[in-house]
């Protein structure tokens, strides 16, 4: 049992107060992902976990064990570093080892257990080498086998794929998501990445200024956001979202009536229509467009649109037969469509 | 053509500046083999160039030379003690300072600095008065302690800024790996940390074996004090065997070149390092 | 669907931990601490106390070679440490060309500082001995006639000194001067190239602007160090020829030596007056250049 409890968290730097009274519980074997903008505090949360950073008020508990006064060394934790912070005069073998060393364990046993997270990464060949003479993508697997080796109750992770190109952070993603559900340890993940998030998470934390948006499973965040600030922020490319006015069932908005779902919201309220790209399918009689952009993927195309002056970014299937300038229909379900409340952005 | 002439300009101007630079050492180097009369005659090479000098020297057959291997000894002794010691005292303010960030670390550096601003002779006086009242005059102790607390406070801040390049997250890992401040010290910062602390136990050994005012103050005894003090006694009486001065002068002048020139990176790199930091 | 799912626990009080993180750093700094305050917090403290008493100063003030000393430091000061400032700039701008030979003369360069001031300024004092030193040797064998006497000279022997004072420290200064012209990117000077300009504009625009902060504060502190520099005046000429060419520093010791150890304080007391203007003078500098 590893769960790891949040509650009532605030941390301030001085009189700034970058965590506002944050309440999280990760369960045991999870992979919990906290996402979010630069400055949103998800970083810090981490190393408050960690033990890096003191706690201003409240407690975090690991296995329903207070820890707000253990040192990082006896909380059972290990975390793997945006920078991946490999001690560069020393070899692999020696970085990974370096835990079991401090605390004077058996030589069999460091070697024992090196060798078996060298395995599982694939870093054998490369144990006597040191982090100088390695690639990205290896000093970030050198990084986890020293998490690994550690066997902690906890794998912390600090935006980890940050430093690595495009590609390589498809791969890592992957040996990331493999690793864990091959040990199942409760994994606390830091990223900006909203694909990151999407793709790793069992449960995502959506952190804007402090607080906690939004938590749940990632198609759930995504089929349904609490608020504009989720909507916008997950999925790629963003939701569409404009004013409009609430009216006989519709929005009226862009000079146009937008399809909207049933018994929400109050009559001539002002609204936020939120629409993702995918929903705003092409169709005979719906909303007309101009069409600005074309931009082919191959599998799908990207087109840029504009209706009375504001953009709007549509995503279909396939190839697209028409070129910019020309004149297009939208026609979007009312199933897909999020209400937002135009003053406080929380979905209606 | 205008290549031509900017490298004869530039060789123009190396023969002043050689000349300028060696002159005095070259002059050492004249006395130290002739013999007493060819010395005083105010040739530029000695008809007779000869090694005897430095028999006399080894053999310490002269009044002024009776103690000359307890004094290059005691140069040596005191040189590698404040070398060690500097390094000792400023290796461990400096990871207290960078990496433990400690309480009142910046002012530390900046009141150590601060003995920088008082002109060395005029610290000396001082300094002479406290060893007497520590009761610690003519004990080479007197010398070591007082060239650490003036080659500490730059070691202290070359140190520093050398060691504040290392990123931050290499002891937050360490941390959470489970080190303690000790085992960050030993296995993680002094490791990486050797090429400036080279470069520091250097210098500090030499400006030790080099002082002259501080030893003469602070040390008397023909047995105690350094090779420098003996060699400024020399000059106490008209008639002294000059051709020997520069001879026991070439001697003591040869580690410090010798050390300069084997260190010579690590020294340039060291010393200037926190120069131009902006 | 928010998060709080939990029981509600007390939030635990902000906790101040004594961390044995910050005792640990108190123990690594003590050593220099202990070192720094019996070495000199102390004497700086019992020197300052040794100078309390205004009769002291009286019978410096007294003392006919005062005020030529204090005259002698000014000039020294003045003369000396801006010489050698002007040489180590224009030496700066030779030794960063890239030639290999260039590079083996700087090495060479270094050796005045590098080596022990004992045999190199007996070394310059004996090249100057009016009767068998090798300059009036060779002035003597050119013309037929003696050479000055040198060192007995009050004016030329405070010259000479300030000669040696350069000559010890000029290798360092230059090094220094060197670090920060290499700081400068080349690509400024390439783009002033194309732009056309000449060397001495190249200096004035683009080495001068970025090497001005460095050459005035280093300028300074050699001025505070130059004060201290004993050597260059004990080792040429003891302060002679009657005590004519005594800087402040050699006074000082002058005095201990003779066990008035109250005059010697009060002579270091009036070189404040010199030290401090220059120390303020170094913070002003440093604080602009941390602020760039």
């Amino acid at each position: 049992m590893a769960s790891v409890a949040f509650n009532e968290i605030h941390k301030s730097f001085g009189s700034t107060k970058v965590v506002h009274g944050i309440s999280l519980k990760i369960n045991d074997g999870e992979f919990m992902v906290l996402v979010g903008p630069s400055g949103c505090g998800k970083s810090t949360l981490l190393r408050m976990l960690a033990g890096l950073e003191d706690i201003t008020a409240g407690s975090i508990a690991i296995d329903d064990r207070v820890v707000n006064e253990l040192e990082s060394k006896d909380r059972d934790i290990a975390m793997v570093f945006q920078s991946y912070a490999l001690y560069p005069h020393m070899t692999v073998q020696e970085n990974m080892g370096f835990s079991l060393r401090l605390r004077n364990e058996n030589k069999n046993v460091i070697e024992e257990r090196v060798g078996k997270a060298a395995t599982i990464l694939n870093l054998v060949p490369y144990l006597e080498r040191y982090p100088r003479e390695l690639s990205g993508g290896q000093r970030q697997r050198v990084a986890m086998g020293r998490a690994i080796v550690r066997d902690p109750k906890v794998f912390l992770f600090d935006e980890p794929l940050s430093n690595l190109d495009a590609k390589l952070r498809v791969a890592m993603r992957a040996e990331i998501k493999a690793l864990h559900q091959r040990l199942k340890t409760t994994t606390v993940y830091v990223t900006h990445d909203q694909v990151e998030a999407m793709t790793m998470a069992d449960r995502i934390a959506v952190m804007n200024e402090g607080r906690i948006e939004q938590l749940g499973a990632p198609l759930e965040l995504y089929d349904r956001p609490a608020n504009l600030f989720v909507a916008q922020f997950i999925g790629s490319p963003a939701m569409n979202v404009f004013e409009g006015i609430l009216r006989d069932g519709a929005v009226e908005a862009l000079g146009a009536r937008w399809p909207a779902p049933e018994n929400k919201g109050i009559p001539g309220q002002p609204v936020r229509y939120g629409i993702r790209p995918e929903h705003l399918q092409l169709g005979g009689d719906g909303v007309p467009a101009e069409v600005v952009v074309v931009e082919p993927m191959g599998h799908e195309t990207e087109l840029l649109v504009k209706i009375n002056d504001i953009d709007l970014i549509v995503v279909m299937h396939g190839r697209f037969a028409h070129a910019p300038g020309e004149r297009i229909f939208l026609a979007p379900q009312a199933a897909n469509a999020h209400l937002f409340d135009a003053a406080s952005g929380r979905r209606l | 053509m205008r290549r031509l002439y900017k490298e004869s300009v530039l060789l123009l101007l190396a023969i002043p500046i050689l000349l300028w630079t060696l002159l005095p050492i070259y002059h050492i180097f004249l006395f130290s083999i002739s013999s007493k009369d060819s010395a005083f005659s105010g040739a530029l090479w000695p008809d007779k160039p000869t090694l005897r000098n430095f028999g006399t020297i080894v053999r310490e057959e002269h009044f002024y030379l009776h103690h000359f291997w307890v004094q290059i000894w005691n140069s040596l002794w005191i040189a590698v003690a404040v070398g060690a010691l500097t390094l000792a005292t400023a290796t461990c303010a400096a990871f207290a300072i960078s990496r433990l960030k400690v309480r009142g670390g910046r002012t530390v550096m900046n009141l150590a600095l601060f003995t920088y601003f008082i002109p060395a002779a005029f610290l000396a006086i001082p300094m002479y008065k406290a060893m007497g009242a520590y009761g610690l005059l003519n004990s080479r102790w007197s010398l070591v302690l007082a060239m650490v607390t003036l080659a500490a406070p730059y070691a202290i801040w070359v140190l520093k800024q050398a060691s504040d390049k290392l990123p931050y997250e290499l002891d937050e890992a360490a941390r959470i790996d489970g080190a303690t401040p000790l085992q960050l010290f030993r296995l993680v910062y002094l490791p990486l940390m050797t090429p400036s602390l080279v470069a520091i136990g250097t210098y500090a050994l030499l400006l030790a074996w080099n002082e002259y005012l501080y030893a003469y103050l602070l040390l008397s005894h023909e047995r105690t004090i350094t090779l420098a003090v003996a060699l400024g006694h020399f000059i106490s009486a008209d008639d002294s065997p000059w051709e020997l001065l520069m001879a026991t002068g070439l001697v003591y002048a040869l580690p410090p070149a010798a050390i300069y020139y084997a260190f010579r990176r690590y020294m340039v790199g060291g010393l200037t390092a926190g120069a131009v930091k902006a | 669907m928010s998060s709080i799912a939990l029981p509600h626990a007390p939030p635990a009080p902000p906790a101040r931990r004594l961390s044995s993180w910050q005792a640990w750093g108190a123990i690594f700094i003590a050593p220099y601490v202990l070192v720094f305050l019996a070495f000199v917090l102390y004497p700086v403290s019992y020197g300052l106390w040794l100078a309390r008493d205004p009769a002291s100063y009286a019978r410096l003030f007294a003392d006919p070679i005062f005020f030529r000393t204090v005259v002698n430091t000014v000039v020294f000061l003045l003369i000396a440490v801006n010489l050698k400032f002007l040489l180590a700039l224009w030496l700066s701008g030779f030794f960063v060309h890239e030639r290999i030979w260039i590079r083996w003369l700087s090495v060479i360069f270094i050796i005045p500082w590098a080596v022990p001031s004992i045999p190199t300024i007996f070394s310059i004092r004996f090249m100057f001995n009016p009767e068998w030193g090798v300059i009036n040797s060779v002035i003597f064998r050119l013309t037929a006639h003696d050479g000055p006497n040198w060192l007995n000279d009050p004016h030329i022997g405070l010259g000479l000194a300030m000669l040696t004072h350069i000559w010890k420290s000029l290798p360092f200064w230059t090094l220094i001067l060197i670090a920060g012209r290499l700081a400068i990117p080349r690509e400024q000077y390439e783009a002033a190239s194309v732009d056309g300009a000449s060397a001495w504009q190249k200096f004035r625009y683009v080495s001068w602007p970025s090497l001005r902060t460095l050459y005035l504060t280093s300028t300074i502190l050699s001025m505070i160090w130059t004060l201290g520099d004993f050597n260059s005046v004990y080792l040429l000429t003891g302060g002679g020829p009657a005590d004519l060419t005594h800087v402040l520093a050699t006074l000082g010791i002058r005095y201990i030596r003779l066990d008035q150890v109250d005059l010697a304080m009060a002579t270091i007391v009036c070189a404040m007056p010199l030290v401090l203007p220059l120390m303020w003078f170094m913070m002003k500098n440093l604080s602009r250049a941390d602020r760039q």
